[in-house]
């Protein structure tokens, strides 16, 4: 059924896209667009918002001398980096370990999933608990085991504070990163595995030569949302140290906000040059992952 | 009998995962029905007697009513007008008859800005909130989630409504079947089940949102859940016993809703991490 030339449903393309091409352009592209510019300028929010031109000061301060947001960067990602190589393979031996056929694989299913629907705060303030240093469940169980040497104030010191968020995180997406590669596994079809077994190839071999060359989509997937995702890293930093000890644990998302609402500067400029920075990062970082990773899939399938 | 010994193997590191995974929490819902005297006289006992009135105390004498309340307008108005907004532009987006000059280039810039870290228009979005009297409101926040939710939205579902035949469209349109009847009474029934899973995926994203609401709302009365935790931490830090009632408070409507539609979350959850 082809429509004639040049006669579209001008009126209900309007209807369908009217409402998300407004919203989209004010909500989105203009406050983008602003951020740019904000990035150029010093911006007072003590004397009513006042600009003053300063063309790319804001990005040659930050990029030469100053040390927080260097920190804060090296932190983030330090983070987006360590987070995938220890969520992922972890989730995958969980996942692989269900697929075993372990009795109640349902049940442990939903239980491992639960922490990723919680909010931030909730989890950082269970987390506060667990860290305790007189009765927390962390110290708890290492005075149990005979490592009590070990027990310590696992916030409070710039060396263990962000490995200490970062297992946080682990707790909360491990469960959601294995929910997902069960799925990819009971996805295989049967066939593939049984042509294996045929074959002669043992359990080792159909898991490590076929099952995880076939999740490879699957986990490049979940490695780059795990990365990006921690390199916006936010509410758990605030909630759970403020990115002390020291700047131990300070994020980029973090060093933004704080400079613009608790700095006596009351700039906006600047924290947005440092935003404008973070987004070319993360922006081309995410498009180079997905290219290369992906590419390379390509060639092998 | 090997085999059956080394499935029992198996569950060993289960259950060690099980409890690091589910331990925090079972704790954390154990000092919810203890007061903070019993908690500090032993940390891991258990709730003999409970103290259900504790529950009460948080929702009546420390404004979990009130959060809640606030969280539960802005999740459900967001999740509404975007489930709204995003099918409609999901549809258009999907279907050979809405193409136009720019259609698939304006998708294309939608569907990148799921990358947008929030911190490139954190900023700019407070001073444009200001400037419109949206800063310290609901509204505000709301139309704020909305838009950041929309793209994943509209990608999703897009994806959904490519999948429909033609012929379906077509003999509708044969039936006398308008563009707006054909989306509200053919083609929205039919995407439900991928309606349902982005109602989740928002419906979470929104309840547990944390940065925009810590930069756009100041005032105490409007604080949604994940917001005065926060500030009930620095508050009533030694409080512990009724800030583990608060968290369950702030969590159990999920829960339990989660227990009942288990499938339905876990769906919900990784549809933007499976397509993504």
């Amino acid at each position: 059924m082809r429509r004639p030339r040049g006669r579209r449903p001008w009126g209900a393309i309007a209807v369908f896209l009217g409402p998300t091409v407004v919203l989209y352009a004010a909500f989105t592209i203009y406050p983008v667009l602003v951020t740019f510019y904000n990035s150029l300028h010093t911006l007072r929010m003590d004397l009513g918002m006042l600009y003053e031109y300063v063309g790319l000061e804001h990005f040659r301060e930050i990029l030469a001398s100053d040390d927080v947001f260097w920190k804060a960067a090296r932190n983030s990602l330090v983070w987006a980096v360590v987070a995938p190589i220890v969520d992922i393979p972890l989730a995958l031996v969980l996942a692989l370990t269900l697929h075993a056929r372990v009795p109640f694989a349902r049940f442990f299913r939903t239980v491992w999933f639960t922490p990723v629907l919680m909010s931030y705060p909730v989890v950082g303030v269970i987390w506060l608990w667990v860290y305790n240093y007189d009765w927390g469940i962390a110290n708890l169980v290492l005075r149990a085991v005979g490592l009590g040497a070990y027990a310590q104030a696992w916030l409070a010191s710039p060396t263990t504070a962000l490995p200490a968020l970062i297992l946080v995180t682990t707790w909360m997406f491990a469960g959601f990163n294995m929910v997902v590669l069960l799925a990819a596994i009971h996805a295989i079809p049967a066939d593939y595995l049984e042509a294996a077994t045929v074959d002669g190839a043992g359990p080792w071999h159909r898991t490590l030569r076929i099952m995880i060359p076939l999740l490879r989509p699957t986990i490049v997937n979940l490695a780059i949302l795990d990365f990006i995702g921690k390199m916006k890293q936010f509410a758990l930093v605030w909630v759970m140290t403020r990115g002390g000890p020291m700047w131990g644990t300070e994020t980029v998302a973090t060093y933004v906000v704080k400079r613009a609402f608790e700095w006596k500067t009351l700039d906006l400029g600047y924290p947005s040059a440092i935003a404008v920075i973070w987004f070319v990062i993360i922006f081309g970082l995410s498009l180079l992952l997905t290219r290369v990773l992906q590419r390379r899939e390509a060639l092998e399938f | 009998m090997s085999r059956r010994r080394a499935r029992l193997l198996l569950l060993l590191p289960v259950l060690a995962y099980t409890a690091f995974s589910a331990g925090p929490y079972l704790w954390t819902a154990l000092m919810s029905l203890r007061t903070t005297d019993e908690i500090y006289r032993s940390h891991y006992g258990l709730p003999i007697p409970a103290h259900w009135a504790k529950y009460a105390t948080a929702w009546n004498e420390f404004g979990y009513a009130t959060y809640f309340k606030n969280s539960t307008i802005v999740a459900v108005a967001s999740v509404l007008i975007v489930t709204l907004i995003g099918s409609m532009a999901g549809f258009a987006f999907a279907r050979r008859r809405y193409r136009f000059p720019l259609r698939e280039p304006l998708f294309l810039l939608i569907f990148l800005s799921i990358m947008f870290p929030p911190q490139i228009m954190l900023l700019s979005l407070f001073q444009i909130l200001v400037q419109y009297r949206l800063f310290n409101s609901l509204t505000g926040l709301t139309l704020v989630y909305v838009v950041t939710e929309l793209p994943l939205t509209i990608y999703l579902l897009r994806a959904f409504f490519a999948q429909i035949p033609t012929e379906l469209e077509e003999a509708a349109r044969i039936d006398g079947c308008g563009d707006w009847a054909m989306f509200w009474r053919v083609m929205f029934p039919m995407a439900l089940p991928a309606v349902a899973t982005t109602v989740i995926l928002n419906f979470i994203y929104f309840w547990n949102e944390f940065l925009y609401a810590v930069v756009f709302i100041t005032q105490q009365k409007i604080r949604t859940l994940p917001l005065a935790i926060q500030f009930l931490v620095s508050d009533q830090y030694q409080d512990i016993g009724m800030l583990a009632t608060g968290l369950m408070i702030a969590t159990l409507p999920v829960l339990v809703l989660y227990l009942f539609l288990s499938e339905w979350f876990v769906k919900g959850m990784t549809a933007g991490a499976i397509k993504g």
